[in-house]
């Protein structure tokens, strides 16, 4: 049988894997592909925990994931605005190199 | 399916006026090119005032929105405080947006709606609804933050704001789900009554959990290590945005910590305490040491702005009723003077087009009025004695080393003795440096009435609360109370 | 091993290696391509733990619309003139933190009994899931609505071509 664990275990790789790609990253968007991986690793503990977990509502972790896929969608609509404003103005979005303001 | 659930949609209708308007914003500068100009401010502004009258009847209400949400004093509270820093906000930008940006109908609708997610961060009793909330507030920010999309900073600054608070989120629920698979819901009352037994129930998971969500908050309201952002959404984002960043999104972020530890994480408070602690000196100590290297005004205040993050850390770590109401009261004394030195600054350079501290020199002679409001509004913020910051702050270190953490405040004296230099610097660019030599053909600068009358009504409340404090005080502690009855 | 054990491991495969592989390659569209392959094992996983209306959800937004955004994200900023990872000092770093990172998550979860572990699944209908997030969720439902209206105008506002600028 898969067990909670086996979930939480993916969950965990998914998430640092997300992590190591939004730090390292260059390209804008590919920061953006980091933090999806993340949110999506974090959906994954919600349903394991939905699934597996004795609560008074055990549906709380299923609408929770639905939610968190609709920010996750927003979020990437108002990223690309913002990548395609960037490259107009600085021909460039290497996160490297966007460095008017000081990190 | 739960039957005993309490959806009064009554208990909403200050959030339907807000978002209304914000619709009827919209539509108006869509139908009425003519009008639109010089009348969406105070349409706006006249919105809010409605909304704040309306919030005002909930006083003494006790209730809640389907478990989802507390209608009780604290909420009613915030909902007064953020519908007040949008009013004012709305009020400074009107020059500024008239001849920086484009689009002002949709500016001023996002400001609206951006209030509508801060006082639901603060009525959250859940963390689901907190979160869509916290989202709503931020989504709203990243779009300001870029307002300004002909300048290169505003861009640059709105993109580096919106994957920083991305990640910043993912951290936070990945957090979230821990505490959710520790404590089998999302309700803080239910996460509560799940760690009753005390660090017995407190496991390496939730710690794990709990840090993420540290971590993520700490993102949002600027608290070091995790500040990264702030410097540049400041010094990027159109000046009364600045002043809505450090206000609104900070406050918000408190109300939902203070709301989520005193309602959920009350029976494990020894397990978090020291984290808590350690940030809180961190972020007072770095945040202001940092600020006396600046040169520019906007980072100059981003800096200064997380050495008060600082202070207000101290006040969850040691969390209390005495010292959440001294929290609460520092807050909204803090915002007073925030919004009074922003709303000098706004005028200032929508007469001068000053950015930098070396900008100011001679801003006595140039403009007597700002220059006095922002000394004021400066010495506030170092913590002077006859201004609020002083009394406020004096209210919290106080409570803050009455509940075990006088090194916490004694740190945080010396980190205010430090801030005094950097504002002193300001100050003496005011008052010392001779104005430029613009100044005998141009002479004093022109500033309209309605900043005029916001800046003295803001320095006005600066010396109320630094003088009178007992109303404010005793408002702080009815609300405060309301967290830790329950 | 039991079927559903076989399939999970071939998924959590699938994702895993997907995901080092956004990392790896050097080209982002096929980065971008990895990404999507690592999401749908995801969806997977939601089938497996029985949750079909989220992997329902997971295949239409991840593979439709937030792929389509990334790729249209990278040909309109010429992504893929740029190398994936660059020579500055910063993925060492990411490397140190992220490895950290999991090395505490999988502690986290291995050494925790969690409290509440039933150890076999609860059920939810999709009925269930509907009824509920129309009742009891409605508040979050309204204001995720405002979200996305904050994001499509938004998107509307900062990116539309202004006359001044050409």
């Amino acid at each position: 049988m898969i067990s909670l664990e086996h979930v939480l275990v993916v969950g965990a790789l998914l998430f640092s894997i997300g992590l190591f790609i939004a730090l390292s990253r260059r390209n804008a968007v590919g920061v953006l592909m980091g933090i999806e991986l993340m949110l999506n690793s974090v959906n994954l503990n919600l349903i394991g925990f939905a699934r597996f977990v004795e609560a008074p509502r055990p549906i709380d972790g299923q609408v929770f994931a639905v939610f968190v896929i609709t920010v996750a969608a927003a979020e990437a609509a108002v990223a690309l605005a913002l990548a395609v404003a960037v490259y107009r103005l600085r021909q460039t979005i290497d996160v490297d190199r966007l460095n008017l303001l000081k990190w | 399916m739960r039957p005993d659930l309490n959806l009064d949609y009554a208990l909403l209708v200050p959030e339907y006026i807000l978002g209304l308007l914000a619709l009827a914003i919209i539509v108006i500068d869509l139908m009425m090119p003519k009008i639109r100009k010089d009348a969406l401010p105070f349409i706006t502004a006249g919105g809010l005032a409605v909304a704040f009258a309306v919030s005002l009847l909930y006083i003494d209400t006790d209730d809640n929105f389907a478990g989802l949400l507390s209608i009780d004093d604290y909420t009613t509270f915030f909902r007064c405080f953020f519908i007040a820093v949008t009013f004012v906000t709305v009020l400074a930008s009107a020059q500024y947006v008239q001849t920086h940006l484009r689009h002002p109908g949709e500016y001023y609708s996002l400001l609206v709606i951006s209030t509508v997610g801060a006082i639901y961060m603060a009525a959250a009793q859940e963390l689901l609804t907190a979160y869509i909330a916290l989202e709503l507030l931020s989504f709203s920010l990243y779009v300001l933050v870029s307002y300004a999309k002909m300048e290169r900073r505003s861009n640059e600054a709105g993109m580096k704001y919106m994957l920083l608070g991305a990640f910043a989120s993912a951290l936070l629920l990945y957090g979230i789900s821990f505490i959710y698979g520790a404590s089998g819901s999302t309700s803080y009352a239910e996460i509560a009554a799940a760690f009753e037994g005390g660090t017995e129930g407190f496991t390496f998971g939730t710690l794990i959990g709990l840090t993420l969500i540290v971590a993520g908050l700490g993102f949002k309201v600027a608290a070091v290590p995790f500040h990264m952002w702030t410097p540049d959404a400041y010094e990027g984002a159109p000046l009364p945005i600045t002043a809505y960043l450090s206000a609104t999104s900070k406050a918000a972020g408190f109300a939902l910590l203070l709301r989520l530890f005193s309602g959920a994480l009350m029976p494990v408070i020894d397990d978090w305490q020291f984290m808590l602690a350690a940030v809180s000196a961190i972020t007072m100590a770095l945040g202001n040491l940092i600020a006396i290297q600046q040169r520019n005004i906007k980072r100059l205040l981003a800096y200064s702005s997380i050495g008060q993050v600082g202070y207000m850390l101290m006040g969850i770590t040691a969390l209390s009723p005495e010292v959440s109401s001294a929290l609460l009261l520092h807050m909204t004394g803090y915002v007073i003077t925030n919004m009074a030195a922003f709303t000098a600054i706004i005028a200032y350079h929508n007469a001068s087009g000053a950015e930098d501290v070396s900008d100011f020199r001679g801003a006595s002679d140039r403009a007597p009025l700002l220059a006095a409001v922002l000394t004021v509004a400066l010495f506030s913020l170092a913590g002077m004695p006859l201004f609020a910051g002083f009394l406020t702050k004096f209210i919290l270190f106080q409570s803050v080393a009455d509940n075990g953490y006088f090194w916490l405040a004694a740190l945080g004296v010396v980190a205010s003795l430090v801030s005094l230099y950097y504002y002193l610097t300001v100050i003496k660019e005011m008052y010392v440096s001779a104005p430029p030599d613009s100044f005998q053909q141009e002479g004093r600068f022109r500033i309209p009435l309605i900043m005029q009358g916001a800046v003295i009504v803001l320095t006005l409340g600066v010396f109320f609360v630094g003088l009178y404090p007992a109303p404010l005080f005793e408002l702080t502690d009815s609300v405060a109370a309301v967290l830790f009855t329950s | 091993m039991t079927v559903a054990e076989v399939v999970f491991y071939l998924l959590a495969l699938l994702s895993v290696i997907a995901a080092v592989g956004v990392v790896t390659v050097p080209n982002v569209v096929h980065a971008a391509l990895f990404l999507i392959l690592s999401l749908l094992g995801v969806a997977g996983f939601y089938i497996l733990l029985s949750s079909e209306f989220l992997a329902l959800v997971q295949v239409l937004i991840y593979g439709g619309a937030v792929a389509t955004i990334i790729l249209f994200g990278l040909m309109l900023t010429g992504g893929r003139d740029l190398p994936a990872v660059g020579p500055g000092a910063q993925w060492p770093l990411a490397l140190l933190v992220s490895g950290a990172l999991v090395v505490l998550l999988l502690t986290a979860v291995l050494n925790t009994t969690w409290p509440r572990d039933a150890g076999e699944m609860t059920l939810i209908s999709i009925n269930t899931l509907g009824s509920v997030l129309f009742r009891e969720w409605l508040l979050p439902f309204e204001l995720a609505s405002l979200v996305l209206l904050v994001a499509l105008i938004g998107a509307v506002v900062i990116s539309s071509q202004e006359e001044r600028e050409s």
